[in-house]
């Protein structure tokens, strides 16, 4: 486990001194917090809309929207070390292949804590009012799916080598997830279609979570619903990158 | 290192039909090492010569246990290449063809990762990569970013990160393509030091000059097979040793004299080519003078005469029927 606290730390040191990543995440939901949360302050008074403050509706959305466009594109980063060689490098040292990967997996869940805060701080500015308890259990939340979106990024990383491969396939699942889980508008409003697959949607169970989490809701049954669902995926899905980091000829 | 009296020293690497398949799309299995026994011995540096595509890499791979052979054996610094991979990744370095330096990480940072994954304590890295910076010459640059370094200085850094744990076998993957002639002649200076320190040196080039002045033997790999194996010198005698040509005025004199010099038993083989007449011997040096009489004996002595010793160039034509030159190139 010292292996992977050296190599999440000299990650982490490469992040602070190329912090391009560190903002690549949390430059769109930035953009939704001061764009788009204006615009759903005039439709949070159409009937069967949760919130009667767009804000209390619109930013716990935007922390799990971070998780996807900033775990979600930790592969790139994995794909530039192949590249580079340095995994390589490493894999020729006796540091085991788990050691490996949970320090590429502690570094993207750092990231992602210290990203969501500013997301949270922000969001304060924006008149956010939120529930401390139930805001830390979100944090533990984000940590959880960040782990099963890096995870898959990692992995496709591994098994495409190709940047522009990985891009297309993650750009395509991304936007479909993220309008499915709610983020934006209410699945309320859609027809019962997008209402019956939006549950086949993981992020829809992380964003309502992630709303009765910062409201103070702590007894909602989405809470352990939505960790049951990402406890289960993220097991999965670091299953799966572990074994392409032993398998991978990076 | 444990060379005591008596006792017989083992390999440090030893093949025993190494292959490896790999599964191209569509085309069906591609033998990249096609069942090669080699054994390389405490001490070496041995080179592994050939074109881009002839398997040098693949094989090196296996060795350093990046790549699972398809078939066949190894041991490696005495370990097995599977059952006991933890040990042999201890005992051996390797520096790849990109290096793997983290170019916004200080080249000293990039070698105290290295160090203590090798699990050394925070001290004890600190103290070697300091000996290390100091004796490759490179504390000028070590703090400064990677990204700042020249081709040169990085490959002297790659080398460093190779050696962070003192292993007895040093894997170098085309050591120094596409460096500047001073770098080149830099990096093989600390080769054949660390050589001389007593690591042994496992190397794949596709330069011939490289081989000819670092190696104590080469393997010349071609189509995943070893083709020829030998000291330099051995294998440049396998061709058919030394060429010397005369250059005459005349066809009619290049006749007249390669009638002189038919039946001399010095002469290996003779060509003409032109107005030259080639000869082959097996010292060009010792052939020479007595040539220069036996030719001076007709009506018209030579007008030119050239010495060229063989290439391994010579020895890959001989072969595999093209040239390793082109090969490059083309790949």
């Amino acid at each position: 486990m010292r292996d992977a606290y050296l190599i999440a730390k000299n990650e982490l040191l490469v992040t602070v001194r190329n912090p391009y990543w560190l903002f690549h995440g949390i430059v769109q939901p930035i953009i939704y917090l001061v764009l788009f949360a204006p615009l759903l302050n005039g439709v949070s008074h159409v009937p069967g809309f949760p919130a009667k403050n767009a804000i209390q509706f619109f930013a716990p959305g935007l922390l799990i929207m971070n998780v996807l466009f900033s775990a979600g594109f930790e592969g790139f980063t994995l794909q530039d070390k192949v590249e580079s060689g340095f995994l390589e490098r490493l894999r020729v040292t006796p540091i085991s292949r788990l050691a490996l990967a949970w320090g590429f997996i502690l570094q993207s869940s750092a990231t992602l804590i210290f990203q969501s805060l500013i997301l949270i701080a922000c969001s304060l500015l924006f008149g956010l009012r939120l529930d401390v308890l139930g805001a830390a259990i979100l944090l533990l939340l984000i940590v959880l799916i960040g782990v099963m979106m890096a995870s898959v990024s990692f992995t496709l990383a591994l098994m495409t080598r190709e940047g522009g491969i990985l891009a297309g396939i993650t750009n395509t699942f991304i936007l479909p997830l993220l309008i499915l889980s709610g983020v934006m508008l209410p699945i309320g409003f859609g027809p019962p279609v997008i209402q019956t697959i939006s549950h086949l949607d993981p992020f829809f169970y992380a964003v309502n979570a992630a709303r009765a989490l910062v409201n103070g809701l702590l007894t909602s049954v989405s809470i352990p619903e939505a960790f049951a669902v990402f406890a289960v995926l993220s097991a999965i899905t670091l299953a799966l990158f572990i074994r392409s980091m032993r398998e991978a000829v990076a | 290192m444990e060379s005591s009296a008596g006792a017989v020293q083992a390999p440090i690497i030893q093949t025993e039909r190494l292959t490896k398949t790999f599964d191209a799309k569509g085309r069906g299995k591609v033998e990249a090492v096609r069942g090669i026994d080699l054994t390389v011995n405490e001490g070496e540096i041995f080179g592994l010569l050939g074109p881009n595509g002839a398997g040098k890499t693949t094989m090196m791979r296996m060795l350093c246990t990046l790549l699972v052979p398809t078939d066949g054996r190894a041991t490696v610094v005495g370990c097995d290449l599977i059952a006991d991979q933890a040990a042999l990744r201890r005992n051996i370095g390797y520096v790849g063809q990109k290096g793997g330096m983290e170019v916004v990480a200080t080249g000293r940072e990039n070698l105290m990762l290295q160090a203590l994954l090798y699990r050394m304590s925070r001290a004890e890295a600190a103290r070697t990569v300091d000996a290390l910076i100091e004796r490759l010459k490179l504390t000028a640059f070590a703090d400064r970013t990677a990204d700042t370094y020249s081709g040169g200085q990085r490959r002297i850094f790659d080398l460093a990160a190779g050696v962070v744990n003192a292993p007895r076998l040093l894997f170098l993957d085309e050591p120094t393509t596409g460096l500047d002639p001073q770098s080149r002649s830099r990096v093989w200076e600390e080769v054949s030091n660390l050589n001389s320190g007593g690591t042994s040196i496992f190397l794949t080039t596709h330069y011939l000059e490289e081989a000819d002045a670092l190696c104590s033997r080469v393997a010349i790999v071609d189509r995943g097979q070893i083709v020829a194996l030998g000291t330099p010198a051995e294998l440049k005698r396998q061709v058919a040793g030394d060429r010397l040509t005369f250059g005459y005025d005349s066809e009619a004199d290049v006749a007249a004299a390669a009638a002189l010099v038919d039946d001399d038993a010095l002469v290996l083989e003779q060509r003409i080519d032109g107005t030259a007449l080639q000869i082959y011997v097996h010292s060009g040096d010792d052939a020479l003078p007595e040539l220069m009489r036996r030719l001076g004996t007709g009506h018209a002595p030579p007008k030119t005469v050239h010495l060229a010793r063989p290439t391994l160039d010579d020895v890959f034509i001989k072969l595999t029927g093209r040239t390793l030159a082109a090969e490059s190139e083309t790949a």
